[in-house]
């Protein structure tokens, strides 16, 4: 699949369409109705992109742990694989790594099928394993000195301490280091050879929200540095403040892909306007009348669904211009939380206790 | 292979190895331990009993004192033995450690003896080669016996005289059993344990997962491992042989089977504890069964006292495990200087390294499911 992003000649909404390479489909606006079309480009140019993955699929026994996903990552994008603890992150992520054998697909890497060159690629990427441990005897300095030995290219180590902020810790030894100085080591470790792809899984699992947040500016900074990041996470929050392509897995099945926005857009509820405490019981019946999707929430709350950004003050204009009454306004944006519900009927954070 | 790859791995180990207490404490500080102790409990000490088989050709008063006396030592049981049997294959076919012949015309001969200072008289003692430590106890009663009965008898000739049908020279105490064994002890449990926490606790913590995706190869990845292991197993060996030559005052022959012996056991061991580590994902059980297999071995294979003092389903037992021959080729490489017995045990030594190490190697999962 690929994307393209369409400005509406007549309304200009922005909108992201989805279709093979090479297909011409029909399309309305999903804002004012206007019909047009749109040309996808014919051929994926494997110059921009890092990773494809065709009909990838593993089976356990039984268990299907992934079910014939396809998927590409661009070069230079984080890309994120969200889903649930067991939708099959890790078993995909390690199949690409080579770490595991797939039960049928193919996969390439920077063009190249890793069931046959994976020792050429092996210079080019960079991993952070889940639930990874370093020699707890090591320091941090020796531990970026073992395992930068192994590869042609290295970067100087003073570098990546600098970069990664691990200064003061460089003589310490890792057993001693907290949670979440261990997993900006272990980001550290997988960059030693200055990887162009980076694959962290859930790196940021079992931290404090504040060390959290440090991995996140980490991952943030290897975007700035143009490397691409393959991230595995079963954080919403993680994928909405990182990611540049979102691909959610849910029982071995990618069941929606796209950036963020059109995520959203496609399967979120929208953004909300809620008025509170409207002091004018016909509000909604008013609104309903001049077009707006008004709902009452009962105690004078209204919300209002906003599709477009101008909405917000047509539908505070047309208050106004009634003269009702209200205390405050209050604009909740949809999330990738309301996305998962919309396509599982199941919570993402609920299905990982 | 790169050398450069593979002498920065051994760097790194050598660096977590000293920053290891426990390991260190293992692999030096405890056999060095059990040597200062068990040398200074048992020098000297002796309350076992020793089986000994009698054949009495003479069937006289003189003959019937002489086993009297042997039996009065309270350490040896006394076997008889019938005066028709062929003793060559009695030895073989019952499988004796030791037997005495005491010849006929035994009781006469003494007796001329005490006025014909020409006369003679021979005791043969059959004892199997492979039994050194406790043959060696045995033949010093005998002997002793033997220079009392002659001081009475004739003060101080040697009437009777003792002679061993098989070659015995050296004078070997318990210390020079035991600490041929200890270092046979130390191998094992460092390789064993060093090897589950490779395969278990680096499994577990995603370095092997990390190494795959790395460019190390697997050859350079082993090498380096068990480069570190030889190193263990010889800094260990030279610590407790130095102990033994100083504190001790042991004559230890550092010969080339005893380090051919030492390397064999080091990739034997190694490939036990692969083969520990693919069959138990947790580490903590994994170190289990490494004690469950380590703790039992060191017991039956003669690592603190010989094998030929337990039952004789025992023994059997001990004759399959590995540890028994690197016990006994240890201590006849160097200490006992038996090459036939030294080749022996080496070759089944080189025989069940190749044997675990192999099955190490192909039963590790290299990769993952
Ligand atoms: N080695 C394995 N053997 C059997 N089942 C496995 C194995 N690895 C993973 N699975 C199963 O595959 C599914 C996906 O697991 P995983 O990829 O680890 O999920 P995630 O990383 O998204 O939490 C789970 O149901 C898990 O139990
Ligand atoms: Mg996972």
């Amino acid at each position: 699949m690929v994307e393209k992003i369409v400005r509406c000649p007549e309304c200009s909404k922005i909108t992201t369409f989805y279709g093979n390479p090479g297909d011409c489909l029909s399309v309305t606006c999903p804002k004012c109705g206007i019909k047009g079309k749109v040309t996808f480009k014919k051929t994926v140019t494997t110059e921009n992109v890092a990773i494809e993955v065709y009909n990838l699929k593993k089976v356990y026994g039984d268990l299907i742990a992934v079910n014939d996903i396809s998927f590409s990552v661009n070069k230079g994008e984080v890309f994120a694989f969200l889903g649930p603890n067991g939708a099959g992150k890790t078993t995909t992520v390690e199949i690409i790594e080579s770490i595991r054998k797939p039960t049928a697909g193919v996969i390439k890497i920077l063009g190249k099928d890793i069931k046959t060159s994976f020792n050429q690629v092996k210079e080019k990427i960079g991993i952070l394993p889940q639930e990874f441990h370093s020699f707890e005897k090591l320091t941090v300095r020796e531990t970026l000195e073992y395992f930068s030995m192994f590869y042609k290219k290295r970067v100087n180590i003073d570098d990546i301490l600098d970069v990664m902020d691990l200064r003061s810790y460089e003589k310490m030894l890792y057993k001693n280091l907290s949670g979440g100085l261990k997993q900006r080591v272990g980001v550290a470790i997988s960059l030693v050879n200055d990887p162009d792809i980076v694959f962290l899984d859930e790196p940021s699992t079992g931290l404090d929200p504040k060390a959290r947040r440090e991995v996140w500016n980490v991952i943030s900074s290897l975007r700035n540095k143009g490397k691409t990041v393959f991230l595995t996470t079963h954080y919403m929050e993680e994928a909405e403040y990182l990611a540049d392509h979102i691909a959610v897995i849910h029982k071995g099945k990618i069941i929606a892909e796209g950036s963020l926005e059109y995520l959203l857009d496609k399967y979120g509820h929208g953004s909300l306007l809620r008025i509170k405490k409207c002091k004018d019981p016909n509000a909604v019946e008013m609104l309903k009348d001049k077009g707006f999707e008004a709902e009452s929430e009962g105690n004078g709350n209204i919300s209002i669904k906003i599709d477009y950004k101008d909405k917000v003050i047509n539908v505070l204009s047309q208050l106004r211009y009634e003269g009702i009454d209200y205390d405050s306004i209050e604009i909740r944006r949809s999330n990738l939380e309301e996305v998962f519900l919309h396509l599982t009927g199941a919570k993402l954070s609920e299905e990982n206790t | 292979m790169r050398p450069k790859v593979i002498a920065m791995d051994f760097y790194a180990n050598l660096k977590i190895w000293i920053r290891s207490k426990g390991t260190l404490f293992w692999s030096l500080a405890f056999p060095v331990i059990l040597i200062f102790l068990f040398g200074a409990i048992f020098s000297g000490m002796d309350d076992v009993e020793y089986s000994l088989y009698v054949q009495d050709l003479d069937d006289s008063d003189m003959s019937e004192v002489f086993i009297e006396v042997l039996k009065e030592t309270g350490v040896l049981s006394i076997e008889s033995v019938k005066d028709d049997i062929n003793i060559t294959s009695y030895i073989k076919d019952e499988n004796i450690k030791r037997l005495i012949v005491i010849p006929e015309g035994f009781g006469e001969d003494i007796k001329k003896a005490s006025f014909d200072t020409s006369v003679t008289v021979t005791v043969s003692f059959y004892l199997d080669p492979g039994e050194q430590q406790s043959n060696q106890v045995v033949k010093s009663i005998i002997f002793s016996i033997i220079q009392n009965m002659n001081m009475n008898i004739s003060q101080g000739r040697d009437i009777i005289k003792l002679k061993e049908v098989s070659t015995m020279t050296d004078d070997f105490n318990f210390i020079d059993f035991f600490l041929p064994g200890i270092i046979g002890m130390t191998i094992m449990q460092s390789c064993i344990y060093g090897s589950i926490e490779r395969n278990t606790k680096y499994r577990k913590d995603g370095i092997l997962r990390k190494l795959l995706t790395m460019p190390i190869t697997r050859a350079e990845w082993i090498f380096a491992k068990m480069l570190f292991m030889l190193f263990l197993s010889f800094i260990s060996s030279a610590l407790i042989i130095l102990v033994g030559v100083f504190v001790w005052d042991m004559t230890i022959n550092i010969t080339p089977f005893m380090i051919l012996i030492i390397i064999a056991s080091s990739f034997l061991f190694s490939g036990i504890g692969m083969i520990v580590g693919r069959f138990v994902k947790e580490e903590e059980t994994a170190d289990t069964a490494g004690g469950a297999i380590g703790f039992p071995m060191m017991f039956l294979a003669g690592t603190f006292w010989p094998v030929d003092q337990l039952d004789p389903v025992m023994q059997g037992i001990a004759k399959v495990l590995p540890l028994y021959y690197i016990n006994e080729g240890l201590r006849n490489a160097m200490i006992y200087m038996n090459e036939a017995e030294t080749i022996r045990n080496s070759v089944i030594v080189i025989v069940f390294a190749l044997v675990f190490f192999i099955a190490g190697l192909v039963l590790t999962k290299w990769h993952e499911d």
